[in-house]
C-alpha cells in the first residue's frame, strides 16, 4: 500500500478511537450525574457500546495496512463487537427488571408508566394465564 | 437377541435422535465464528482443514448440548437485511448524541417514561431481535418482556410527556418493521402488512 493511503487510514483510525473514547467518557459522566438506577443504566450501557464499536473500527483502520498482524486480526475485532452487542442487552435487561420490580426507581422522574398499570391489574385479578418470562 | 445387542440398538437410536437435533444453518454460523477465531479467511494452505474441523466441532457441540429449533425460522432478505443493519447503526449514532446531550445538559434530572409495545409479528426471533436492537440503541432499556402477549415494556430516557412517549413507541414500531422485513419469513411480513393496513384504516 502506498504511503499516503496508510496515512489516511491512520488518521481515520485516530479519529474513530478518539470519538469512541469521548463517548465512553460521557457515559462515565452520565453515571455520576443521573439520579436513579434506570437512567444510569442508559448512561452505563449505551454510549459505551457505540464507543467500543468506534474504538474497534479505529483499531481495524490501524491494523489494515499491516500485512502480518499475527493472532489479533480483523476477524477477532468483529467477534469482539458482535459478542458485545449480543450480550450487553441481556445483562441490561436483568438489571432493569430487578430494579423495577424491587421498586428502586424514582416515581417522580417517570412521566408515563404503562407497566405499572399492568402490574397493578394483574395483582388484583391474579390471572394465572398471563405470566411473564424473561 | 442378547443384552449387548439391545444396548447397542438403544445407543444407536439415541445417537440418531441426537443427530436429528443438528441444525445445519446454525452449524454453519458456528463454523463461521470458528474460522474468524482462527483467522481462516486469509488464504493459507490449512484454510480448508480449519473449515472442516470447525464444522465437525459445531456438529458435536449441537449433539452434546441440543437446543430447540428456531420455530418459525428466518430468512435473510438481500436488500432489506443490510438496510436493517444500516438503520440500526444510524439510530445508534443519532441516539448516542441525544443521550450525550441529556448527560451534559445542566439543570434538574431528566424525566423518562415506560411504554408498552405490542409486537405485530408472531415470532420469538423477531421479538428477541427487536429487544436487542432497542437495548443497543441509546435511550431505551427493556424493563420487562411479556411473552404470551408479546409485549415489550421499554424505559425511554427523555420522554417527558405523553406525546414524546407515543413518539418513542412509534420509533420501536418502525424498528420492528425494519427487522421483520430484514430477517422475517414471508408469513411474518404478511402479518406486519396486515397490521399496517389495519392501522391505516383506523387512522
Amino acid at each position: 500500500m502506498s504511503e499516503q493511503v496508510v496515512q489516511v487510514l491512520d488518521w481515520a483510525g485516530i479519529v474513530c478511537i478518539l470519538a469512541g473514547a469521548l463517548l465512553s467518557f460521557i457515559a462515565g459522566i452520565g453515571l455520576l450525574r443521573f439520579p436513579d438506577l434506570l437512567s444510569r443504566m442508559h448512561a452505563a450501557s449505551k454510549p459505551q457500546v457505540l464507543g467500543l464499536l468506534l474504538v474497534l473500527v479505529g483499531i481495524g483502520f490501524r491494523l489494515l495496512p499491516v500485512e502480518e498482524s499475527g493472532v489479533f486480526s480483523l476477524g477477532t475485532l468483529f467477534l469482539v463487537g458482535l459478542f458485545q452487542v449480543v450480550t450487553v442487552p441481556v445483562a441490561g435487561h436483568i438489571v432493569a427488571r430487578v430494579g423495577y420490580r424491587t421498586g428502586r426507581i424514582r416515581r417522580d422522574l417517570v412521566s408515563t408508566d404503562e407497566l405499572a398499570d399492568r402490574l397493578a391489574t394483574r395483582g388484583s385479578a391474579s390471572d394465572p394465564s398471563e405470566d411473564t418470562v424473561s | 437377541m442378547n443384552a449387548l445387542q439391545i444396548k447397542k440398538k438403544i445407543g444407536a437410536r439415541a445417537l440418531r435422535s441426537r443427530i436429528g437435533k443438528v441444525q445445519i444453518p446454525v452449524a454453519l454460523g458456528m463454523t463461521l465464528v470458528w474460522m474468524l477465531l482462527f483467522d481462516a479467511f486469509r488464504f493459507r494452505p490449512e484454510t480448508l482443514g480449519i473449515a472442516v474441523l470447525g464444522f465437525l466441532v459445531s456438529v458435536v457441540i449441537m449433539m452434546v448440548f441440543p437446543l430447540p429449533p428456531i420455530v418459525p425460522g428466518f430468512r435473510f432478505w438481500p436488500l432489506q437485511g443490510p438496510y436493517m443493519v444500516l438503520y440500526i447503526l444510524g439510530k445508534m449514532f443519532a441516539a448516542s448524541i441525544d443521550v450525550s446531550a441529556w448527560v451534559l445538559r445542566p439543570g434538574p434530572p431528566v424525566k423518562s417514561s415506560v411504554v408498552a409495545v405490542r409486537m405485530r409479528t408472531d415470532s420469538d426471533l423477531i421479538m428477541v431481535c427487536v429487544a436487542i436492537a432497542t437495548s443497543i440503541i441509546p435511550g431505551s432499556v427493556i424493563v420487562e418482556a411479556a411473552q404470551p402477549g408479546r409485549i415489550l415494556y421499554v424505559h425511554v430516557l427523555g420522554a417527558q410527556n405523553d406525546e414524546e412517549a407515543a413518539e418513542a413507541k412509534q420509533g420501536i414500531y418502525e424498528l420492528e418493521e425494519r427487522i421483520a422485513r430484514g430477517i422475517g419469513t414471508r408469513e411474518n411480513i404478511a402479518e406486519l402488512e396486515a397490521a399496517l393496513a389495519a392501522e391505516r384504516r383506523n387512522a
